[in-house]
């Protein structure tokens, strides 16, 4: 019982997984003599257990290696980032689209010189749809164009166009049999040509559809699938 | 658990290094390594055994994915704690925008009681696994790690320092603090139980 001050490094090195094997035996023969002791080490290693027994998964470790790999395996086609966030291809695709930008611009300002000016950019076809509702500012941009412009309530809307609701803004949609789809605050939603026929894309945020009885197929399509709508009312987020 | 120090640092290093050059084999020994700890980590934030899963599946994907932005391959340990933490807040930021959107009562996480506990070992009853877990979960956020990290992952103080970039005295004080909370909190328990 004297000797037990000397052991209670000992039981600290143990619980911290520092102490050395000769160590552990000194303090493992001690624990023999000493009820105290052995009281103590009992106590810690029980402590170490019942934690890694509550807190042990349901799946072992080793079956979860083969899940991970599994899905890890699906996702080959999808390289490990640079911290950059692109990936060798990527960073040569840049640099080549930085050259091709740059000839681009020369070639387009020789070309000037001769012409009176580039044509006005092809808007895609109009579909038919406009704006019903229309809150706060909310901004569209046309396929393969630059600026983004405020959303008017008579817009036309093209295939292609981009809607982004900033906060606290919000506009409804209204499709030619008076389904609507609304965009939420924070949300970007794409119209796009899918198989010839106009598909809703939810790049981020929220928008909420209010389908016509009877509809067919509706899809809105999202970064992290598609969804489809089996009711008559629905809301889709993305994260 | 062995009381010896494993899984040296360098032996991660290795194992992230092999990975970054395409052998996902290893990436599978870190997870098999980590599971473990990545799973206690996600249960003491998310509460729901089958979502605490779901969640270390998806921070170990998320390691992957950004392994390169791992800038000392030695702390992947540390770093994948971090990963993981960080998914448990966005799940349960997602969880408290889906009752929002739903308009459904925006509750605060499961309570332990309501969990229906389980134990891959049957050494300790439901009721002693939950005791367990609350009693872990009182613990400080920053205690609450390192103990895990001690206990599911195997490290020692020293090797736990290293990953978390602190001083190995630091990390020790911290776990005999976590300690006498624990040993004082379980005492009812160590007292009945022999696993």
């Amino acid at each position: 019982m004297n000797a037990c001050h000397l052991f209670r490094d000992l039981m600290d090195e143990y619980l911290d997984g520092t102490i050395r094997d000769s160590r552990r035996q000194e303090l493992e023969t001690h624990a023999r003599t000493c009820r105290d002791c052995a009281e103590q080490l009992r106590a810690s290693r029980l402590m170490q257990d019942v934690i890694a027994d509550a807190f042990g998964p349901r799946t072992a470790a080793r079956e979860a290696r083969e899940e991970l790999l599994a899905k890890l395996a699906d996702r080959r086609r999808h390289p490990i980032r640079h911290p950059g966030g692109l990936v060798v291809g990527a960073r040569w695709a840049v640099a080549a689209g930085i050259v091709l930008a740059v000839g681009l611009s020369l070639g387009f300002a020789l070309g000037r010189k001769g012409s009176a000016g580039p044509a006005p950019a092809q808007l895609p076809p109009p579909v038919p749809m406009r704006v019903a509702e229309l809150a706060g500012t909310v901004l569209v941009r046309h396929e393969g164009a630059e600026v983004w412009r405020p959303l008017t309530p008579d817009a036309t809307i093209h295939i292609g166009d981009t809607f982004h609701a900033a906060a606290k803004a919000s506009c409804t949609l209204e499709v030619a049999d008076k389904s609507t789809i609304r965009i939420d605050q924070n949300s970007m939603l794409i119209l796009k040509s899918y198989n010839g026929e106009t598909q809703f894309y939810l790049e981020h945020g929220q928008c909420q559809a209010d389908l016509e009885s009877p509809h067919g197929p509706f899809f809105i399509c999202t970064p992290h699938g598609r969804v489809e709508a089996l009711g008559t009312e629905f809301t889709v987020k993305v994260e | 658990m062995t009381d010896e120090p494993r899984q040296p640092a360098a032996a991660d290093e290795q194992l992230v290094l092999a990975t970054l050059q395409g052998e996902v084999s290893s990436f599978g020994t870190l997870v098999e390594r980590y599971w473990n700890l990545v799973f206690a980590l996600a249960l003491t934030r998310i509460n729901d055994p089958a979502e605490a899963e779901d969640v270390a599946q998806e921070s170990f994907l998320k390691a992957y994915s950004h392994l390169r932005s791992l800038r000392r391959p030695a702390r992947f340990a540390g770093w994948l704690s971090k990963i993981t933490l960080q998914q448990c807040t966005n799940t349960v930021r997602a969880h408290i925008r889906w009752r929002m959107t739903f308009a459904q009562e925006a509750a605060e996480p499961a309570d332990w009681e309501a969990i229906p506990a389980y134990s891959p070992n049957p050494g300790l009853t439901e009721a002693q696994t939950q005791f367990v877990r609350q009693t872990v979960g009182k613990l400080p956020k920053t205690l609450q790690g390192l103990v895990l990290m001690r206990f599911m992952a195997g490290l020692s103080a020293v090797q736990i320092a290293e990953q978390l970039g602190k001083r190995p005295g630091t990390v020790r004080v911290y776990l005999h603090r976590a300690y006498q909370m624990l040993r004082k909190d379980l005492a009812p328990l160590l007292e009945e139980v022999e696993l």
